[in-house]
This record gives C-alpha cells, sequence and structure tokens, in this order.
C-alpha cells in the first residue's frame, strides 16, 4: 500500500515538473513579439527603441554586407517568422526578390524620406568577401549616415513597434527620444568638424557616402576600392585622373585599408581616414561607439 | 460549397465570373483572361481587406501550378506535413494527393510544363526543388503544386536567370557592347534551375505592377470594409470586377436545379403519355380479339381463367420490358459520366 502511494505520488511529480517545463517553453515562445531587421544600423535602433519588450533578430551573417547578401533557407525562415521585419529601403536588401516572405509584414524605415532617395549611375560589378559581385547602379542605399535620414528611420521603427505593443507606447516613446538626442549629438559633431570647409575635396573608397555627402554639404567623388585589396594598376591610373580636377587631400575608407594602399595615397599627398557605415555587426563596440569613432577621424581630414 | 462559403471576394478581369471562381478556388483548366498586380496595389493602399493573390495559369505534369504568397496558407489553414514552407524562389510546395501521384517528397525536383510543346521561342521549364508536402485538406488544394509568386513569374518568363555578360568574353554570345550595356543573343545560356550557386544571378524584367495574376482572393477587415471594397467595382468603367463566389456557386447551383426540375417535368409528361398508351394499346388490344375470348369462352373456359389468361400474357409483356429497361438503365448509368461530358462538355 505504501509502494503504491510512493508510486503514485512519483507520478504526479514527473507529471508536474513536465506540465511546468512545457509550459514555460510555450509561454517563452509566445511572450515577446519578435522584430527582424534587414542590417546592424536598424537593429541597434530596435533594440535601443523596443528594450527587453520585443525580441529582435537579425538572420543575415556577421561577415557579409547585409545588402549583398545571398539567402538561404534558414534566415529566410526566420524572417518569415517574425511579426514585422523592418527593411532599410532604397532597395537596400538586393536579395528580396529572391526569397517567399510577406509584404505586410514589411516596414520600409526609409519610406518618409522617399522623395528624396539618390539615384546614382555605375555599372562596373565587383564583388567583396564571400559574397556574390555587384554594381551600385539605381538608388543609393547607405541612408542612416545622414543622421537626421537616420532619426526619420528610427522614428518609423519606433512606429511599427508601438503598432505591435500599443501598451509600450510610453516606454517605446522615451527610448526613441533617447537614440533621437544621441543621433543629434552625432549630427551637430559632423557639422562643426565639417563648417566652413564643407567645399574642401575628398576621396571616398566606395559609393556610399551619397546621403552623408549631401547631408553636410561635402564635396565628395568615390572610386571603387576595397579596403583589404590594393588597387590595380588601372584603379591608380583612374584616382591620378580624378585628383587632377578634385584635388583632394583625404580619402575616407569603410574599414581598415591595406597598409600598401595607405602607403601608396601617402607618396600621392593622400591621407586615410575609416568612416565605417557599420552596416553589419562591428566587430568591436556598437553603433554609437563606431559612429562617434567615424567622427574623431573625421577631424583629420578636416583640420 | 464549403470552400466558396469560405472565401469571401474574389477580384479579377471583367469576363465569366463562374470561369474566375472555378479557377481561383478550384484552380479549374480554364483560365480567366489575366489581371495585373497593380489591383494588389490597389486594394493594400485602400486599407479595407488583405489581398492574396493567385496565379493559376501553368502546370506540372498535369497538376496545375498555383503561384501565390504565404497568406494563402494561412488563409487556407494548410499545414506543412513533410518538409518545410517557400523559402526561396524555385521551390515548391506539394498538395497532399500531388505529392502521393507524383511519387516525390521533399528534396526531389518537379519540371513545369510549357504551355505548348509546339513552341520552340518560348520560355524554358523551371526544375523546381519540392521542399515541402502540405498536409491533406480534401480540397482542391490537395491537388496543386504551390509556388512563390515570382517563381511563378519565373516560368512564365518575366524573370530569368543567364550567364554573366560582363564576366564571360565570349564574343558570340553578344549582339552589341558598349560601355553601359550589353545585348546578348540566343546563345546565351538561360538557367533551367534555381540553385545556391546561381540565385545571384535571376532578376526580373519591367514594371512589376504590370505583371499578371490569376485573380485575387480578398478578405476584408469586416463586414462594412466588404461592402465599401464592393461599391468601388459597380461603375460600368472599371476593368476588373469584384465578385462572391458563395453567390457565384449558389447561382450554378440553382441552375443545375432548375434544370433538373425541368427534366423531371418532362420526364413526368413522357410517362403518363407512355402510362396512356399502353392502356390505349391492351384496350384496342382486348376490342381486337373480342371474337377470340368469345371462342375461348365457349370452349368451355370460365370468365375467370380467361381473366387470368389475360393478366398472366400482360404480365410477360411487364417484366419482360422491365428487365430491357433494368438493363439499358445500367448501361446508362455506368456510362452517365462520359456521356455527359461527350454531350454537353466537349
Amino acid at each position: 500500500m505504501v509502494n503504491f502511494k510512493y508510486c503514485y505520488l512519483g507520478l504526479c511529480l514527473i507529471f508536474g515538473i513536465f506540465g511546468v517545463v512545457t509550459s514555460a517553453e510555450s509561454g517563452s515562445k509566445r511572450d515577446k513579439p519578435t522584430v527582424a531587421v534587414a542590417n546592424y544600423p536598424l537593429k541597434y535602433f530596435t533594440e535601443r527603441i523596443v528594450g527587453n519588450h520585443v525580441e529582435v533578430i537579425f538572420p543575415i551573417p556577421s561577415d557579409i554586407d547585409p545588402a549583398f547578401w545571398i539567402p538561404e533557407p534558414n534566415g529566410v525562415l526566420a524572417f518569415q517568422s517574425a511579426d514585422v521585419i523592418l527593411l532599410n529601403g532604397a532597395t537596400y536588401s538586393k536579395w528580396l526578390d529572391k526569397v517567399t516572405l510577406l509584404r505586410r509584414k514589411m516596414v520600409n524605415t526609409s519610406e518618409g524620406f522617399q522623395e528624396q532617395y539618390i539615384q546614382i549611375q555605375e555599372f562596373t560589378t565587383h564583388r567583396h568577401g564571400p559574397q556574390g559581385k555587384h554594381a551600385h547602379a539605381g538608388l543609393a542605399f547607405t541612408t542612416w549616415i545622414d543622421f537626421q535620414q537616420a532619426i526619420q528611420q528610427a522614428e518609423a521603427i519606433r512606429n511599427a513597434v508601438t503598432k505591435l505593443l500599443p501598451e509600450q507606447e510610453k516606454h517605446f516613446g522615451t527610448n526613441f527620444l533617447a537614440l533621437k538626442t544621441d543621433l543629434l549629438n552625432l549630427d551637430r559633431r559632423i557639422e562643426e568638424i565639417v563648417n566652413r570647409r564643407r567645399a574642401r575635396p575628398l576621396l571616398a573608397s566606395h559609393p556610399v557616402y551619397n546621403y552623408f555627402a549631401r547631408r553636410y554639404g561635402l564635396n565628395i567623388r568615390s572610386v571603387l576600392w576595397e579596403p583589404e585589396i590594393v588597387p590595380n594598376a588601372r584603379q591608380w591610373a583612374e584616382l591620378e585622373n580624378i585628383i587632377k580636377e578634385h584635388p583632394a587631400k583625404w580619402m575616407i575608407w569603410e574599414g581598415d585599408p591595406h597598409p600598401d594602399s595607405i602607403a601608396r595615397l601617402e607618396s600621392l599627398g593622400i591621407g586615410s581616414v575609416v568612416f565605417d557605415p557599420a552596416g553589419n555587426v562591428p566587430d568591436n563596440g556598437d553603433f554609437l561607439s563606431v559612429m562617434h569613432q567615424n567622427v574623431q577621424n573625421l577631424k583629420s581630414a578636416y583640420r | 460549397m464549403s470552400r466558396a462559403v469560405s472565401t469571401p471576394l474574389v477580384v479579377g478581369v471583367k469576363g465569366s465570373a463562374l470561369d474566375l471562381v472555378m479557377s481561383t478556388l478550384y484552380f479549374d483548366d480554364a483560365v480567366p483572361e489575366l489581371m495585373t498586380m497593380a489591383e494588389t496595389d490597389r486594394i493594400e493602399d485602400s486599407g479595407l481587406a488583405l489581398p492574396i493573390p493567385v496565379y493559376a495559369r501553368f502546370q506540372a505534369r498535369g497538376f496545375p501550378i498555383v503561384g501565390t504568397t504565404l497568406d494563402y496558407f494561412a488563409f487556407r489553414g494548410l499545414e506543412i506535413a513533410d518538409g518545410r514552407q517557400l523559402a526561396i524562389i524555385g521551390e515548391t510546395v506539394l498538395g497532399a494527393k500531388a505529392a502521393e501521384a507524383l511519387g516525390l517528397g521533399p528534396g526531389d525536383f518537379l519540371v513545369s510544363s510549357p504551355e505548348t510543346p509546339f513552341d520552340l521561342a518560348g520560355v524554358y521549364p523551371l526544375k523546381m526543388n519540392v521542399v515541402g508536402i502540405l498536409a491533406e485538406s480534401h480540397t482542391s488544394d490537395d491537388l496543386a503544386v504551390f509556388v512563390d509568386l515570382k517563381t511563378a513569374w519565373i516560368i512564365e518568363g518575366l524573370g530569368h536567370g543567364h550567364q554573366d555578360l560582363i564576366k564571360n568574353k565570349d564574343a558570340s554570345l553578344v549582339l552589341e557592347r558598349n560601355e553601359k550595356n550589353v545585348t546578348a543573343n540566343a546563345k546565351l545560356r538561360l538557367y533551367t534551375e534555381i540553385s545556391e550557386i546561381n540565385l545571384d544571378a535571376f532578376h526580373f524584367h519591367g514594371d512589376r505592377s504590370q505583371y499578371r495574376l490569376t485573380a485575387l482572393i480578398t478578405v476584408p477587415h469586416d463586414s462594412k470594409s466588404g461592402t465599401l471594397l464592393r461599391g468601388r467595382y459597380v461603375s460600368p468603367a472599371a476593368a476588373t470586377q469584384i465578385v462572391q463566389p458563395v453567390e457565384v456557386i449558389d447561382g450554378l447551383l440553382q441552375n443545375i436545379f432548375r434544370i433538373k426540375n425541368v427534366i423531371d417535368a418532362i420526364i413526368m409528361v413522357v410517362g403518363i403519355a407512355t402510362i396512356l398508351a399502353i392502356l390505349l394499346v391492351f384496350a384496342l388490344s382486348l376490342r381486337l380479339r373480342q371474337r377470340e375470348i368469345q371462342t375461348i369462352f365457349k370452349l368451355g373456359c370460365s370468365r375467370l381463367t380467361i381473366v387470368r389468361l389475360m393478366a398472366a400474357e400482360i404480365l410477360i409483356i411487364l417484366v419482360f420490358s422491365s428487365v430491357l429497361c433494368v438493363g439499358m438503365m445500367t448501361v446508362v448509368d455506368h456510362f452517365k459520366n462520359d456521356l455527359v461530358r461527350i454531350a454537353f462538355i466537349r
């Protein structure tokens, strides 16, 4: 009789634990809405705004440019599972044409300034890293390094997540204002640096600074170089032609340039500064720290 | 009928409402006139309903290829029984019966059928990657081959992937080359399968709002939105129509029942006339055989025996005609579907 009672208690305990675990698992699945993002700046902005109330997923590997991601099924399924998909807009995500996603879940965070998208003409294809070759023809898409535009994108994110969780409207609003202050601070610092020297000619290693140049009235000409690859003879000749009519003393790079490139540029009287657009998750720090470093680096070019 | 009841509204090009509904709900062979994606944007922008595009024009080994979005699966409550959901262009998810009939499962391939085998300049068939099988739903979805809308457009030829003309220096591929444009000739190799290797090469041409669809399943947010939306299609100048499938199918059934009633009435009249004719034949036969009956009576047969003789004759005729009738009915019943198809459909 005693043994039977122990068996009964044991069974109750097992089923009780199983029940708690199961409910905890199903609870964790439904606890938080999910937002998927198409690049790192959107991830940073969203995380700043939503805090712990929404799960933010960024299914694109950290070693590639998210704009030119070659989609793989697991990544796409992760996007599908999200309640909202935050896109950069300006044809940033070239992979959108190749995947099955719900249009009604997508939010174009740059829709508010789509009339001001910049059309660029550049047809040469090139390749960097493990991703496929691409061209930059069409719309310029590095929208967020114009920090006024970044604020508008953050505002679109706030609106989208508020629609998702209306009860957190106040919390999201407070977080957005803090983010806006940080972005305005960056905007102001750049204005101070470039002020009165806006006409100074600059070179960019890649055509990704269009919105940046427009916002701060900078005089930038772009080439099509990769930081980790030393340019070939044709590219150097092209640069020499450019500097004849655009006598720049500084080149802005997306990442740390190859030492040989730095040396060769110095021989031409051109210094190198890094302004990382931070399209993907940085190795160190976060979006804000990378941008502060960018601003710091930019000081050299406008001394 | 339940499928029509569960589909609130269907938008398509003006024309036969029945063709539109049959094609959208049951993926019928008769494809209605095609509409454009611009209509999807129009409904989406109205904020009144969720538009679910359906492009059911092509076939794969006798089964309809249905190009649609993920909303369709949620709307119909279709679950994946084996494999996974569509993720990348070139993938397909099969209905349960289609998968069984084709003997295919996740990891297999299915090739789309050309619209006409004699179109030598037409689009190449697409080798699609089967990634999932749907759970049986006991509807026409069980017999469908589902693909992403973009995959259907690739089958149509609006999107494609080909050799890289900038990288490929084979001069025999090029008609014209300048700084900004390279024009290839028909020798350029087009990819007939979408894989990890060539996915990046696939692209679409033209204005996406002009890409074509069979119809839009339209799910209003509430009954008021549905009424408002229907009001937007009443203009005679509109190129598109909005129909309620339940009304169309109900009308079809009413027509079928109306025809049945007419046929029943005709059969009843013919039956009465036949019975009267038989009675007349028997009456005339008895009158003609009056002398024969009198002779039998004079030979010593009682009146009852004569009645029994006449009754036996009538019974034999009735039994024989009944057997003949049952035999003919059995033959007609066996071939009824084919006979209706031959007589009324083709």
